[in-house]
């Protein structure tokens, strides 16, 4: 067996070791150490010691020392020990807590029900006013807080009962809100777009750019589409009487933007914008953001002990997560490409004879499939690194890759079996609406998904068009 | 066996959580070179340093924690139709064969690195501020201590559990606000869902 082929051998044990349940970090570091044993197995260099003590006719305990030395010579330790450091010092990581810690702070604030009951008021002439304004607020509040399942299961007490009560569909109702809060992983800042840059290699503040204008188109289909089907079929979002409208006075409504619209836009305004124009860093940019979290929750007077305490012990928690998943993938992956993995894999798909259109497909089309066992953290830190050899040879940026692998993983959270968006809004949504209706709900929304990932191919200036404006 | 548990469990907890507030440091350390870079035109010459310091002391330090709450993330679509008696089984046998080598070689690895670190006080060389980075890099051994101290605890829970048929009750811990929110129904979170929206509703008013 030739070393590539020991490294596929490496790969298909890893994957078949998934199914096992095993904490993954601790699967990939174990395999990567031990297969990194055999690689880096160098018997001349590992027992040098050993072998001087012989000629030089030394005896007893000495000698058996250094013969068991020998064993703990391979280089793989420090291999090991340089990637774990190189997890801990990464400049791009650093950013991951103090993001987790902004969205935690924000999404413990009290601000969604004002700013649904806002924007709703303010939009209340639209055709389906409140799936508009539930598909704003889940936007907005996942974009700020980065993070999916909280925003759904707010917006599924407040909004979903909401537009139950006004005769609205329930699959469509619970559509808008599983899709309006799973956006929040891809428009920026958001923490997985972190991951992938730091798994890529990819410039973040590049990412950032590249990633604001597909977000919001994917956005403004979602808010089309709400809007052209509430006029063609009002039954699915009735129009509420003017009864039920009521009457706000428009100093009033100016009062309630200010008061709930204004500072979570400025606050998410400032750590893009800062970010994308080069005056801080990202993480400088999410420590300014996290700090602006916490100014916000002591406004609204939602900055309790306990909010601050939960926060910062699941910053900890989550930011541990991610991070030893890298510690492991990152070992594992430096072992597999020393085999030739990655060379025999890219040897493989460039004999598919396929070109860059197809490959994209097929690139997709793994990734979707690797959604509905895996979680979104697992298939960047560790699926996607196999992907990036393969993107220069077919001439695609690892940049408009990433925003593709972001669009992607938003459909892995909407379609079973592992629906985590569907799962949360299930759980919490009245006892009449059922999964399936939920599910029947998110449908149309993963179309839009594909007809944006098929508008970026056809104009990848989508992408493209605001990094180059501003990095040249 | 419980007690053993029980013990690990805390004194992990413990460390963990008293080095999660290190997370307030960054956040006001980076906002402190942020204000003094741009209104005091006076960039601070350590701010860099600090970042990753404390991000992979925070990460390092908190793993262990992690590991007692079963936050590591797994792969558990087969694993969790299986009986807790199966789990345990497999997982016990994965300590012993994955969780434990792995660990002890990144305690020793570490350690060697990190002492040849303390050899020459090691500085960083991103700044001429001269951070030191020799307990930074102690940061390795002291994380895998602790991964090792919690696998302890994490073998006597699979023990328990073979013999008795059930996982162990967990301590109670922070949760995800989704979490709590499914767990509470929401009651505390929003007191009457069905006013907020209808159009005179609204909390502040």
């Amino acid at each position: 067996m030739s070393d590539p082929q020991i490294g596929i051998l490496m790969l298909g044990i890893f994957i078949l070791f998934i199914f096992l349940g095993f904490p993954i970090a601790f699967t990939l570091m174990a395999l990567g150490i031990a297969f990194g044993y055999f690689a880096y197995f160098d018997a001349g260099r590992m027992w040098r010691g050993y072998e001087r003590l012989v000629e030089q006719g030394a005896e007893g305990w000495q000698v058996w020392q250094a013969y068991i030395d020998g064993f703990f010579n391979n280089r793989i330790f420090d291999l090991f020990v340089n990637q774990t450091y190189s997890v801990m010092a990464n400049e791009v990581l650093t950013a991951v807590p103090l993001f987790l810690f902004m969205g935690y702070i924000v999404e413990r604030s009290n601000i969604v029900e004002r700013l649904f009951s806002t924007l709703y008021i303010a939009a209340r002439r639209v055709p389906g006013a409140m799936a508009v304004a539930a598909l704003i607020t889940c936007t907005l509040f996942a974009t700020a807080t980065g993070i999916v399942g909280a925003v759904v299961t707010l917006m599924g007490l407040l909004a979903l009962p909401a537009m139950l009560n006004a005769r609205y569909d329930k699959s469509f109702a619970s559509g808008v809100i599983c899709a309006g809060g799973t956006l929040g992983i891809l428009i920026p800042p958001s923490i997985m777009l972190i991951v992938y840059a730091a798994a890529s290699g990819t410039s973040i503040v590049r990412l950032y750019a590249g990633a604001l204008f597909p977000g919001l188109l994917l956005a403004g289909l979602y808010i089309t589409y709400i809007v052209v089907r509430s006029i063609l079929q009002p039954s699915a979002a009735p129009k509420p009487t003017d009864d039920e409208v009521g009457d706000v006075p428009l100093s009033k409504l100016i009062w309630m933007i200010i008061t709930s619209f204004v500072p979570l836009a400025v606050l998410i305004l400032a750590v893009l914008g800062s970010i994308l124009f080069g005056l801080a860093t990202p993480t400088e940019a999410a420590s300014a953001g996290a700090l602006g979290g916490l100014a916000l929750s002591a406004i609204y007077r939602a900055l309790t002990w306990d909010k601050l305490r939960d926060s910062v012990y699941l910053t900890l928690k989550t930011t541990a997560m991610v991070c030893w998943l890298f510690v492991g993938s990152w070992t594992f992956s430096s072992v597999f490409s020393y085999l030739g993995g990655e060379h025999l894999i890219t040897e493989f798909v460039v004999g598919l004879n396929l070109n860059t259109i197809t490959f994209l497909i097929l690139a997709q089309l793994i990734i979707f499939l690797l959604g509905w066992p895996l979680e979104w953290s697992e298939i960047i830190i560790i699926f996607v690194p196999i992907f990036l050899p393969l993107l220069e040879i077919f001439g695609v940026d690892p940049l408009f890759f990433g925003i593709l692998v972001a669009l992607n993983l938003q459909t892995s959270f909407l379609t079973p079996p592992m629906a985590m968006s569907a799962y949360y809004l299930k759980g919490i949504a009245p006892p009449s609406v059922q999964l399936i209706q939920i599910f029947k709900g998110c449908m149309p929304f993963l179309i839009f998904v594909v007809i944006a990932m098929v508008a970026l191919y056809v104009f990848p200036q989508i992408v493209f068009w605001l990094p180059n404006t501003i990095y040249g | 066996m419980l007690q053993v548990i029980h013990f690990i469990d805390r004194f992990t907890t413990w460390v963990g959580r008293s080095f999660s507030w290190l997370i307030l440091l960054m956040a006001f350390g980076m906002g402190y070179e942020v204000l003094s870079r741009y209104l005091f035109n006076a960039p601070t010459a350590w701010a860099y340093d600090m970042s990753y310091i404390l991000y992979g002391t925070l990460f390092m330090v908190g793993g262990a924690y992690t590991l007692s709450r079963n936050a590591h993330v797994r792969g558990d679509f087969l694993y969790r139709l299986w009986k807790p008696r199966t789990q345990a089984k497999v997982e016990l046998t994965l300590y012993v064969l994955f969780f434990f080598p792995g660990i002890l070689a990144l305690a020793f690895a570490g350690g060697k690195y990190a002492s040849q670190s303390w050899g020459y006080m090691e500085t960083s060389v991103f700044s001429p501020a001269g951070v030191p980075i020799f307990h930074f890099k102690t940061m390795l051994v002291v994380g895998a201590v602790l991964m090792l101290i919690q696998g302890v605890a994490q073998v006597c829970r699979c023990l328990v559990c073979i013999r008795s048929g059930e996982w162990p009750a967990d301590v109670h811990d922070v949760t995800e606000l989704e979490d709590q929110l499914l767990e509470s129904g929401g009651q505390d979170y929003v007191k009457n869902p069905l006013d907020i929206g209808s159009a005179t509703g609204g909390k502040d008013q």
